[in-house]
C-alpha cells in the first residue's frame, strides 16, 4: 500500500511508499524510524483513519482499499484501539471513571454497564481506586495517559495500536507503561503494535520489528536479527539498545560474542563467569 | 566564582490548605557559568522551582536572589531579563511567518529598535546554527530544528541564565543530540549559566553538577560521578542511572566484585577488557 498526502497540490507528499508486510495475530510489533519516515501515517491506516491512496490492507478480515467507504469499515474502529500521541490531550469528562466509560456508552451500553466496564479497565491499567472520582486533569502525566488507554480498552479491542506511547514520561513512568503493554499482550491476548524511538524497549518487549525510512519499509524482522547487525543500523542512523551498543564496543576490543546481547541481564550473564574466574578483583 | 542564583529557605505550596509542600526548605547557590542538571521523578517540583526562579510564582517563604537582586514585585521584570526559559514542546510557541520573525518576536515586544533587532536575530540564529533557515516557515522544520529556533528566540533576549525544562524529552534521538550539543556549546563557549531539567541521564552526566529533587526536597547535590556512584539510591526513587552503573548492578547480583567508583562507559569497557582478555 501507499499513501500520498494532498494529491495534485504543490504540497503533494508521498508519506508511505509501496509497503507490504504481515502482522501475526497476538504478536508484539514495534515500528521504528526517524521522524518523518511515515510511521504515524502507516499506523493510521490500521483502524481506517486513513485509507491507502493505492494498494490495500486487510485487518482482522476487513479489507480497506482506496475506494472503501467509512460505513463499510463496520466494526473495525472497535476492534482496533488506537492510542494517539499524547492521548491525555483528548480527555474531557469531569471524572476519570466517566472518561473511561464514554466509549462503551457510545457503543450502546447502559450507564451502569459502562461504569462497570470502566472500573474493570481502570484496574487493568493499574489506576489507583482513589483517583477514579477525581478530574483527569489533576493526575500526573503518566496517570492521565493510563486513563486515555483505559478508555480505549473499554471498547474491548483485539488490537492495540499506540503512537509513541512513552514519549515525555519519566523513567519509571516509561517502564510501567511498557510493562502494562506486556501484560495486555501476555495476559489479555491483545495484538500490540507500537511506534517508539526507544531501542531498549524494542529489545525488551517486541518480537517483530518494522523499520521505516523515507516512507519505505526497509526491514521486517525480529529484534534479535535487527540488532545483530550494528553496522547496518549505523548506516541508517538508527541507534542500538544500550546493551548491544556496549557489547559492540567490547567486541571491537576483542571480546567475542556468538550473538550480541540485547539486555544488561544477558550481558552480565555472559561476563560474570569470565570475571569471577579471575578471582579477587581490585577496583 | 560569583554566584548568580541564591535560594534561601525556599518553600512553596500551590494550595495553602494542603499540608505537604511542593518545595520544602530548598537552599541552593548556583555559580555564574555553571551547567547544572536538575533531576527528579515527575511531580518532584522541578518545574515549580524553575518558575519560582523566573518569578512566575511567588515563594510562600524564603528568598531568591538572581544576579545580585532579590526577587520581589519591583525586581521581577528586570530579573526575568536575565533568564531565558525553553520548554518541552516548541510547536505551540511559534509566532510569525518565518523563522527570523519568530526569533524577533520577543525583541519586538520589548521595543528593541529595528537595527539592533536585526543584528540580534542574526546572532542568535548563528548561535544555534540555523542562520540558513531564517526565511523558512517554522512548521516545515524537524523537531530538533524547531527546538533550536525556540532557543534562538530566548538567546536573542541576551539572558545570562538559560533554563531548559525537559526541552529534549519530545525529540527523537537525533534531535536530542542536536540540543544537548548546543547546550554544551552555549555553556562552555558562550559562557551562559545553564540549568537543565531532564530525565535523560546521559544528558545530566555532561553537567558540572547534578541536583536531585525528591518530593520537594533537595536530596543530593554533587558532581555527576559522585551522584552516580550512589546508583541504588537513585533506582529507589525512580531515576535512571548511566548504563555502566546498571551493568555493574547486574554483575554484582551474579557475585562479581565491581568497582565502587563511578565509571564512564569508556572506563567500564577498559575495566572489563582488562580482566576478560587477560590470559
Ligand atoms: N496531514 C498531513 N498532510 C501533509 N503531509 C503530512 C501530513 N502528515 C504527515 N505528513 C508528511 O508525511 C511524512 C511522514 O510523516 P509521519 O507519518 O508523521 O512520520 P513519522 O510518524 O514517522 O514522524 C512527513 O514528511 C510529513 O511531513
Ligand atoms: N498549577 C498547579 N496547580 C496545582 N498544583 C500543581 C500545579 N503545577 C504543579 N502542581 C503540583 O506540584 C507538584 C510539583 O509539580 P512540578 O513542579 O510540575 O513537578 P515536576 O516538574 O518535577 O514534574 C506536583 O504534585 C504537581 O501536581
Ligand atoms: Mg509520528
Ligand atoms: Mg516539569
Amino acid at each position: 500500500m501507499s499513501h500520498t498526502y494532498q494529491v495534485g497540490t504543490p504540497l503533494e507528499e508521498v508519506a508511505v511508499k509501496e509497503v507490504s508486510f504481515e502482522i501475526k495475530n497476538q504478536s508484539f510489533t514495534a515500528i521504528v524510524g526517524h521522524t518523518g519516515s511515515g510511521k504515524s501515517t502507516l499506523l493510521q491506516h490500521l483502524n481506517g483513519l486513513l485509507k491507502p491512496t493505492s494498494g490495500y490492507l486487510t485487518i482482522n478480515g476487513h479489507k480497506i482499499t482506496p475506494e472503501t467507504k467509512n460505513k463499510e469499515l463496520g466494526d473495525l474502529r472497535q476492534e482496533v484501539g488506537f492510542v494517539f500521541q499524547f492521548p491525555e490531550a483528548q480527555l474531557f469528562e469531569e471524572t476519570v471513571l466517566k472518561d473511561i466509560a464514554f466509549a462503551p456508552k457510545n457503543f450502546g451500553k447502559s450507564e451502569a454497564e459502562a461504569l462497570e466496564i470502566a472500573r474493570e479497565k481502570a484496574k487493568l491499567v493499574k489506576l489507583p481506586e482513589a483517583v477514579l472520582e477525581r478530574s483527569p486533569f489533576e493526575l500526573s502525566g503518566g496517570q492521565m495517559r493510563r486513563v486515555a488507554i483505559a478508555g480505549i480498552l473499554a471498547m474491548s479491542p483485539k488490537i492495540l495500536v499506540l503512537d509513541e506511547p512513552t514519549a515525555g514520561l519519566d523513567p519509571v513512568g516509561r517502564f510501567e507503561m511498557m510493562e502494562l503493554f506486556k501484560q495486555l499482550h501476555q495476559k489479555e491476548g491483545l495484538t500490540i503494535i507500537l511506534v517508539t524511538h526507544q531501542m531498549n524497549d524494542v529489545a525488551n518487549y517486541a518480537d517483530h520489528v518494522l523499520v521505516m525510512e523515507e516512507g519505505q519499509l526497509i526491514a521486517d524482522t525480529t529484534s534479535k536479527e535487527l540488532f545483530s547487525d550494528p553496522s547496518w543500523l549505523k548506516a541508517h542512523h538508527l541507534s542500538l539498545p544500550q546493551t548491544t551498543d556496549f557489547a559492540y564496543q567490547l567486541q571491537q576490543r576483542g571480546i567475542s560474542f556468538e550473538t550480541l546481547p540485547l539486555t544488561e541481564h544477558e550481558l552480565a550473564r555472559f561476563l560474570a563467569p569470565k570475571l569471577n574466574q579471575r578471582g579477587k578483583i581490585d577496583g | 566564582m560569583n554566584s548568580i542564583i541564591e535560594i534561601k529557605d525556599l518553600s512553596f505550596s500551590y494550595d495553602h490548605e494542603e499540608p505537604k509542600k511542593v518545595l520544602d526548605q530548598v537552599n541552593l547557590t548556583i555559580d555564574q557559568g555553571q551547567w547544572v542538571a536538575l533531576i527528579g521523578h515527575n511531580g518532584s517540583g522541578k518545574s515549580t522551582l524553575a518558575k519560582l526562579i523566573d518569578g512566575l510564582l511567588t515563594p510562600t517563604t524564603g528568598t531568591i536572589t538572581v544576579a545580585g537582586q532579590t526577587l520581589s514585585e519591583e525586581t521581577v521584570w528586570e530579573i526575568r531579563d536575565h533568564i531565558g526559559m525553553v520548554f518541552q514542546n516548541p510547536d505551540n510557541q511559534f509566532i510569525g511567518a518565518d523563522v527570523a520573525g519568530d526569533v524577533a518576536f520577543g525583541l519586538e515586544n520589548r521595543g528593541v529598535p529595528y537595527e539592533e533587532m536585526h543584528l540580534r536575530v542574526k546572532e542568535a540564529l548563528k548561535a544555534v546554527n540555523m542562520e540558513k533557515f531564517a526565511a523558512h516557515e517554522p512548521v516545515r522544520l524537524s523537531g530538533g530544528q524547531k527546538q533550536r529556533v525556540a532557543i534562538a528566540g530566548v538567546l536573542a533576549l541576551r539572558p545570562q541564565i538559560v533554563i531548559f525544562d525537559e526541552s529534549t524529552s519530545m525529540l527523537d534521538p537525533k534531535g536530542r543530540q542536536e540540543i544537548v550539543a548546543l547546550m554544551r556549546r552555549l555553556n562552555k563557549e558562550e559562557g551562559f549559566t545553564v540549568i537543565s531539567i531532564t530525565h535523560d541521564i546521559d544528558e545530566a552526566s555532561l553537567a558540572d553538577r547534578i541536583i536531585v529533587l525528591d518530593d520537594g526536597k533537595v536530596i543530593a547535590d554533587d558532581a555527576p560521578a559522585k551522584i552516580f556512584s550512589r546508583g541504588n539510591e537513585l533506582f529507589k526513587i525512580g531515576l535512571d542511572v548511566p548504563y555502566p552503573e546498571r551493568l555493574k548492578h547486574e554483575l554484582a547480583h551474579l557475585g562479581v566484585q565491581v568497582p565502587k567508583k563511578y565509571l564512564t562507559e569508556k572506563e567500564m569497557v577498559d575495566w572489563l577488557c582488562q580482566y576478560v582478555l587477560k590470559k
